[in-house]
């Protein structure tokens, strides 16, 4: 928080302090240590100590103070989860829209820069590799670096990883390491079974650290599967942050280009749920095994 | 094979009334509207009434007796004026409406329409459907959805007024009074009564009038009747404490009121006379098809508004009913659904929901609840084949979807024994990964159907037809006889 240096400031502070106590979201302790520290025109440290947690109301919450037909508002917001229907003060936004437009951003962040954790790559059972990114700043700054493997990856993916299987399941955190926590405990399962019982061999699927959805190519020219599919976290936005995509290719090589991938988009809790698009993905990998084909060339063939 | 991605189908709606018969043709277009990176997913996308028939006068044999042969010839000459022929129609209803209802004339049309109706044609009766047909093809339902007001529909035929009440696009309430504006007939233009129907006698009996067969009336002496049947219209729609008259006429039980109402539509043959810009001045108006539709409809109009309700108008009055049978009475399924073999179609489904608290998570525990349920319905020892209708698994995990499945496969061992098909029906959009775990679970090949993203609540029956779109989807016709449970 910025130091409050004039006196505006101080009032600003503390009318935001004192409102967020009267809807019962900040204890009277919360409140006192942040005044204090406006008070003492020093830079705010927050109390690694308090346990203090702002609540929000639920998201489909009427926010408009007396609204001309409260059934109108809740059905549209019902249709989307886009910041709607948040009623307003003067010309801006309440303070708890802005708060939580505050926090969704911050889960955003915290989804790109977060690595997934190694309890749940041992829970899942799946071997870890990393792309030639380094670090997530070079992940972030240099994209070319997470298309390729690192050299130490390519070397245990050729020595583990079993090759010419139909189909290669790739775990990649790409730009949402909580998307994959999110899903691929629900997703993998469903589609493991789906492959399975279709009778489809299936390499045992593992997780690319700091990937990008080209990474899939690399892996496709070690293992020589006929089908690679990637479960890649997606660039997360401010509805949710957890959506996870399926991009697949059919036996990608020097001359493929992004229109020959399939992709499912929008796999999260709130879109198409993990679990059913395992089922969903398993009726796809089979139309791409059976044309011989994916992206534009499978459509084509339909 | 190439999947197409909208394909259009034939549907007729048949209405069956008191008073008249008609039927409509339209054409749905189902096209699947997700993008390609989403699961697909099929709605009805157009709806377009290609044939309208003309309105006869419901063929009877005599007062109670509707004439089915002749109904059938009205459906030939019918089709013969659309261009169509029975085997181009690929799905729609029947519906057998009011009196005629009442009248067990429905197996006799049933029988005698079967050749005619096409493949895939629900033949059904029952006030509450009738009423939310009538509102659906009025217009109040798709009101209810844009506007986002509540609306109710009261659809005034010949013999009944059947209300259904809408809120965001579905009947949430419904009801049924014998008040229609055929229940006193007179000569044609003129002021002679021919007929006096039993509640026609039940509402002169309670305001103490008297009127009587053969006898000559004017307006004056007709008006205090026909105001006090329009009263008990209205007073239906404001409180659920009765008078002794409107609590005889009801035939189902009453609204229950549990949205304020405030708009009003009003379809069925005397709606005309609701939206009417002058009041009937002389009886030859007041009789001009025999009966005393457009004095009633007029006095409905003034005690709705001295009630304070507003009068909204529909897109369909006389034809609303089998509009909204022959186009709205098809649902499609949620397109993840997990079938095999050429069971369908399949009719008169019966609907059974064994989980009214939340489904327990154990597939022991599962079967359990199933089990009992079907013992209660004695569903294993009859021939009928059982829907299993449920909002969605405990939660949306695979581990409890997984459940769910070994669950039901085990609380369904009796059923399935007898090479039934088992279906599933729920709200969840996952009927294609349950589906799946069904397969994996079960000892041996089953048939097994599971609908998703469909809503069951109030259903009692379902028809499931044939597969469209390559086998994605399978039009679902949802029965609901009853509200009030
Ligand atoms: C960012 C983005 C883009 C960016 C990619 C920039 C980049 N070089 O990184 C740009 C603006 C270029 C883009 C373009 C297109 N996109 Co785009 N894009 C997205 C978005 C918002 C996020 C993708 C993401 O998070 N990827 C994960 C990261 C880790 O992957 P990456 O390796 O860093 O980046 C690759 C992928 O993003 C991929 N990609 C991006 N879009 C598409 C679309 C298709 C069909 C394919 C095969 C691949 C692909 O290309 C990138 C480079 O390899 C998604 C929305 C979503 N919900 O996913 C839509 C989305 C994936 N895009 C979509 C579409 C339709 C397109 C276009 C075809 C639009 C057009 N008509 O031209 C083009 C084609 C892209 C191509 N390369 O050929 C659709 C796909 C729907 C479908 N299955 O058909 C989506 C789902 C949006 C939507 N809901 O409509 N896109």
């Amino acid at each position: 928080m910025a130091v409050a240096n004039n006196d505006l400031e101080k009032v600003i502070i503390q009318s935001v302090m004192e409102e967020l106590a009267k809807k019962g979201l900040l204890s009277q302790k919360g409140k006192d240590h942040m005044m204090s520290a406006a008070m003492m025109d020093m830079p705010f440290v927050p109390n690694p100590q308090s346990e203090e947690m702002v609540t929000f109301p639920p998201q489909e919450e009427m926010q408009i103070d007396n609204p001309f037909n409260a059934d109108a508002v809740r059905a549209m917001k019902k249709l989307t989860p886009a910041r709607i229907g948040i009623g307003r003060a003067g010309t801006r936004p309440k303070t708890m829209s802005l708060l939580r437009f505050l926090a969704d951003h911050a889960v955003a962040q915290d989804a790109v820069f977060l690595d997934v954790s190694d309890e749940f790559l041992q829970r899942m059972n799946l071997m870890a590799v990393q792309s030639s990114a380094g670090s997530k700043d070079e992940f972030l700054q240099r994209p070319e670096l997470g298309r390729r493997l690192s050299e130490e990856a390519a070397r245990k993916i050729a020595e583990k990883c079993e090759k010419n299987v139909q189909v290669q399941i790739l775990i990649v955190d790409g730009l949402s390491s909580s998307a994959i926590e999110a899903n691929i405990p629900d997703l993998l399962p469903a589609l493991m079974q789906g492959l399975k019982s279709s009778g489809i061999k299936v390499g045992a699927p593992f997780f690319i650290k700091n990937g990008r959805v080209w990474v899939q190519d690399h892996v496709a020219s070690i293992v020589n599967c006929d089908v690679v599919i990637s479960l890649i976290g997606e660039r997360p936005g401010l509805g949710t942050a957890e959506s996870l995509s399926a991009y697949m290719i059919y036996r990608p090589d020097e001359n493929t280009v992004e229109a020959d991938r399939t992709v499912i988009s929008n796999i999260h809790k709130g879109g198409i749920p993990p679990a059913e698009a395992g089922a969903h993905l398993t009726d796809v990998i089979k139309q791409i095994l059976s044309a011989k084909a994916s992206g534009v060339k499978l459509n084509q063939q339909k | 094979m190439p999947e197409s991605n909208n394909q259009r189908i034939t549907s007729v709606g048949i209405d069956i009334g008191t008073t008249t018969t008609q039927l409509v043709i339209s054409q749905l277009t189902i096209e699947n509207t997700a993008s390609g990176s989403l699961v697909p997913h099929v709605e009805i996308t157009d709806k377009e009434v290609i044939h309208r028939s003309q309105i006869y006068f419901t063929p009877l044999v005599d007062r109670d007796l509707v004439n089915a042969v002749a109904v059938s010839k009205i459906l030939e000459s019918e089709y013969i004026a659309a261009g169509l022929t029975p085997e181009m129609i690929d799905t729609g209803a029947v519906i057998i409406t009011g009196e005629t209802a009442k009248k067990e004339n429905a197996k006799a049309i049933i029988d005698a329409l079967a050749g005619f109706a096409g493949d895939f044609v629900v033949a059904t009766a029952g006030a509450n459907l009738e009423a939310i047909f009538a509102g659906k093809g009025s217009g109040a339902a798709l009101y209810s959805a844009e506007r986002h007001q509540v609306v109710v529909n009261i659809d005034v035929g010949g013999g009944t007024s059947n209300y259904a009440t809408f809120h965001e696009g579905k009947a949430v309430d419904s009801s049924c009074l014998n008040i229609g504006g055929h229940l006193i007939e007179f000569e044609r233009h003129g002021d002679r009564i021919t007929y006096i129907s039993e509640p026609a006698q039940t509402a002169l009996e309670t305001t103490g009038q008297r009127l009587q067969v053969g006898e000559r009336v004017t307006l004056p002496q007709l008006r205090p009747v026909v105001k006090a049947m329009a009263e008990c219209i209205v007073e239906v729609l404001k409180t659920s404490v009765h008078s002794n008259l409107t609590h005889k006429l009801l035939m189902t039980p009453p609204l229950q009121l549990a949205h304020p109402i405030r708009k009003v539509m009003i379809s069925g043959g005397v709606a005309d006379y609701v939206y009417a810009e002058k009041e009937p001045e002389r009886m030859a108006e007041v009789t001009v098809f025999g009966d005393f539709g457009p004095l009633l409809g007029w006095e409905l109009k003034v005690s709705l508004d001295s009630a304070g309700f507003v009068l909204e108008k529909p897109n369909e009055t006389v034809r609303a009913t089998v509009i909204g049978t022959g186009t709205q009475s098809v649902n499609l399924s949620g397109s993840t659904i997990h079938l095999q073999e050429t069971t369908l179609p399949l009719r008169n489904i019966m609907v059974v929901s064994p989980f009214t608290a939340v489904i327990p998570e154990t597939p022991e525990m599962i079967a359990e609840v199933i089990k009992s349920e079907m013992i209660q319905l004695q569903v294993a020892q009859t021939e009928g084949v059982v829907a299993i209708a449920m909002k969605g698994p405990r939660t949306m995990s695979f581990l409890d979807i997984n459940s769910f499945a070994q669950g039901l496969l085990l609380g369904m061992q009796d059923y399935i024994v007898n090479a039934k098909p088992l279906i599933l029906v729920m709200e969840a959009d996952c009927g294609k990964v349950l589906g799946q775990c069904i397969n994996a679970s079960a000892t041996h090949p089953l048939e097994v159907i599971c609908i998703d993203q469909i809503e069951v609540d109030n259903c009692d029956y379902i028809d499931i037809g044939k597969p469209l779109m390559g086998g994605r989807v399978v039009p679902v016709v949802l029965k609901t006889l009853v509200f009030n449970r």
